[in-house]
């Protein structure tokens, strides 16, 4: 074991460190405040991420037959906590090359690699996931949004709902059900948003413009082609990629970030010698601290091709336990914050209220650790 | 960075597993306050399991993995100071090692018994002794800690001092306070988990209730957290990152030393059940160092100054 960085990854991380010094505007902090996915950082996100696919930095983990630098799960995670940290001026596109690209590889059929891979290394493009319903949030697996083959093409129709990216997305990665069968009458069709039938609504959030939607299914026809797996094969597919996704967001770098702006702005003003407000900080600093080794063990794991599994949640849940610990200290000691002293800090407090809701509710996160980690008997249903 | 084990920390890890075998469970019919084994303690010294700190290859972390694993044990088995920490003072001091701090020398000292080499550490700098029979009082006799504990009764005239900064004892302290309290925690839920996965009422398994899995689940998350924070922090050596272990394995103590006997109902109330054996040596170490608040504090010095 060792926890030290070798000096080819902490050159790399310079590396990205001086591309965002280089590349991020000067009123940056300011502009991060529009919302992840609200129009002016859409468009900025296209633009920086051309430029980081012109420096090798947009995805650099991935395998040098898909076009990557090949260079492993460790710089995945630097680059992952460099970009996060800086507010992450990737937007949407950050999901591109955390699982949407992998999930590609992996499952997609020739034609979909070559209609949608191109784009994605080429940071043109933003995808959203179809996933939460109005009746199926939680409960992902009783979702009704159908999609029926008709002479060669999908036709769908129904309802999702709290969908982020949404209304700028290119594609819609959309889980559909094609069978009564629970999980496995689950199918994923790849769907552009521009087709006819796709109606997009956006909901005002506490997470900033743009970022939360509903989607409407009208009679929306998409080619068989467009299915990505086999019929029912969904849960298995977003199985492999939400593993990828809880890892690949370490809101812990940008809490801890955070959390010694909240200190540097106490300090400045001379409210940072009190032994209650030191006590709490370093509460919260454990608290990252913890998430971040928990998820290292993880990139570890990926790092010796072995599979990731329930662990996940656990890693997860000591992540929102983070968010959580950081907003909150935030709000009792820096209020002024959010009301327009700090947009670094209410930008990390818009991304980090969602912790415990994205990618599965943290309280699924227990129940996965209850049945899967700790291997208790399962409650009965 | 490299989280996995290495083969010589696999190797060591079995060994202790294979010579610790006889001593994982609590004896039959065993209903003691504190469990120890002097052959158990002399097997891991004559072994070396307790000097592999000093063993290049070997190392901090791997001393951090040892007492970990020997924490496990429902055993108490003084380790953690002598793994973690004897080496940096004087790596002849005889065992048991006894940290104190000056300044709080009425506490409660683990593993106190003439012969023992006390480290009193604070202002006045490191130094240690022999203790004697005179200046040791005993607890009382069923004292619940599930450690052996005595009593100071004062400091001799002379002790002898060593050259190294208070402070970074203090840090190792906190790495062995880490670690030792990961195994506990360890194996504490271990121990919960069976007895509620077996455990019926109602027509089923106490485990199956969502108001206890999601308890349980959260310790999970915290005993992770203690375990790679304190793994961490003895391979950096930053004071920094032993203030933050140390303080997470004391709030993570706090928060499950309650808990784990009252999901465990009037079983975990009584000694039948080993569960004391953990949770109660996870209670005196909440005490150690100055306790939580000590800790934190500890920790924004080292990261704000």
């Amino acid at each position: 074991m060792d926890f030290a960085w070798s000096d080819e990854q902490q050159a790399f991380r310079q590396k990205l460190r001086d591309f965002l010094a280089d590349n991020l505007p000067d009123d940056w902090e300011k502009f991060s405040e529009h919302g992840p996915a609200s129009p002016a950082l859409t468009a900025f996100a296209r633009e920086f991420c051309g430029k980081l696919a012109e420096n090798g930095m947009l995805f650099p983990h991935w395998p040098k037959e898909l076009g990557g630098e090949g260079l492993g799960p460790w710089e995945q995670q630097i680059l992952a906590e460099e970009m996060w940290s800086a507010g992450e001026p990737r937007g949407g596109q950050y999901m591109n090359v955390n699982w949407i690209g992998p999930t590609l590889d992996r499952y997609g059929t020739p034609e979909q690699k070559a209609q949608y891979l191109k784009p994605i290394t080429d940071g043109a493009t933003l995808w959203c996931q179809g996933f939460s319903e109005p009746d199926a949030g939680s409960d992902l697996a009783s979702l009704r949004t159908r999609a029926e083959l008709v002479d060669s093409n999908y036709v769908i129709n129904g309802q999702k709902i709290w969908t982020s990216y949404a209304g700028l997305a290119d594609t819609c990665f959309l889980l559909t059900r094609t069978s009564d069968d629970r999980k496995k009458g689950i199918t994923i069709l790849l769907v552009p948003m521009d087709t006819p039938g796709i109606t997009v609504r956006q909901i005002p959030s506490l997470v900033g413009e743009g970022d939360i939607h509903e989607v409407f299914f009208d009679d929306v026809t998409v080619p068989e082609g467009a299915r990505f797996g086999e019929e029912g094969q969904a849960w298995e597919i977003i199985a492999y990629s939400l593993r990828n996704e809880r890892l690949g967001v370490p809101r812990f770098s940008l809490a801890r970030a955070a959390l010694d702006r909240a200190v540097a702005m106490l300090q400045e003003r001379g409210e940072f010698s009190g032994e209650i407000v030191r006590a709490e900080a370093a509460r919260c600093a454990a608290a990252c601290d913890a998430s971040q080794i928990a998820c290292y063990a993880l990139v570890q794991k990926r790092v010796d091709g072995e599979q990731i599994g329930a662990e996940s949640s656990s890693a997860r849940y000591a992540v929102v336990q983070c968010e959580r610990a950081v907003c909150e200290f935030v709000i009792e000691y820096v209020p002024e914050a959010l009301a327009g002293a700090s947009p670094y800090l209410k930008m990390h407090h818009q991304r980090g209220i969602v912790a415990g809701v994205a990618s599965g509710a943290a309280e699924i996160q227990l129940n996965i650790i209850a049945s899967d980690v700790l291997e208790l008997p399962r409650e009965p249903r | 960075m490299e989280l996995a084990l290495n083969e010589d920390q696999t190797q060591i890890l079995d060994f202790i597993d294979s010579l610790a075998k006889p001593y994982a469970s609590v004896p039959m019919h065993d209903v003691s306050y504190a469990l120890t084994s002097d052959d158990l303690d002399n097997e891991l010294a004559e072994n070396g399991f307790l000097d592999v700190m000093s063993v290049e290859e070997l190392g901090p972390v791997t001393a951090a993995l040892v007492v970990e694993k020997l924490a496990r044990l429902p055993f108490a088995l003084e380790s953690a100071a002598s793994a973690l920490v004897r080496s940096l003072i004087d790596p002849d001091l005889p065992r048991p090692l006894c940290l104190v701090e000056e300044g709080r020398l009425n506490r409660p000292v683990r593993f106190l018994r003439p012969g023992a080499s006390v480290v009193v550490v604070g202002p006045s700098g490191v130094r240690s002794f022999t203790a004697s029979e005179e200046l040791i009082a005993p607890p009382q006799e069923d004292t619940l800690y599930a450690y052996p504990v005595a009593f100071l009764t004062g400091l001799p005239d002379a002790l002898t001092s060593h050259d190294i900064a208070a402070e970074e004892v203090q840090r190792a302290w906190r790495v062995a306070l880490a670690a030792e309290t990961a195994g506990l925690l360890g194996a504490a839920l271990e121990s919960l988990t069976t007895y509620l996965s077996e455990r019926k009422q109602f027509g089923r398994p106490l485990a199956t209730f969502q108001a206890l899995r999601h308890r349980l689940a959260e310790t999970q998350v915290l005993t992770n957290g203690v375990y790679w924070m304190a793994l961490k922090a003895a391979g950096t050596g930053d004071p920094a990152d032993a203030a933050l272990a140390a303080l997470h394995a004391q709030d993570a103590a706090k928060r499950v030393g309650y808990d784990y006997h009252q999901l465990m109902g009037g079983m975990g109330m009584t000694l039948e059940h080993p569960m004391h054996l953990w949770t109660y040596r996870l209670k005196l170490l909440t005490a150690e160092l100055g306790g939580r608040g000590s800790q934190a504090l500890a920790a924004a010095d080292a990261i704000w100054g």
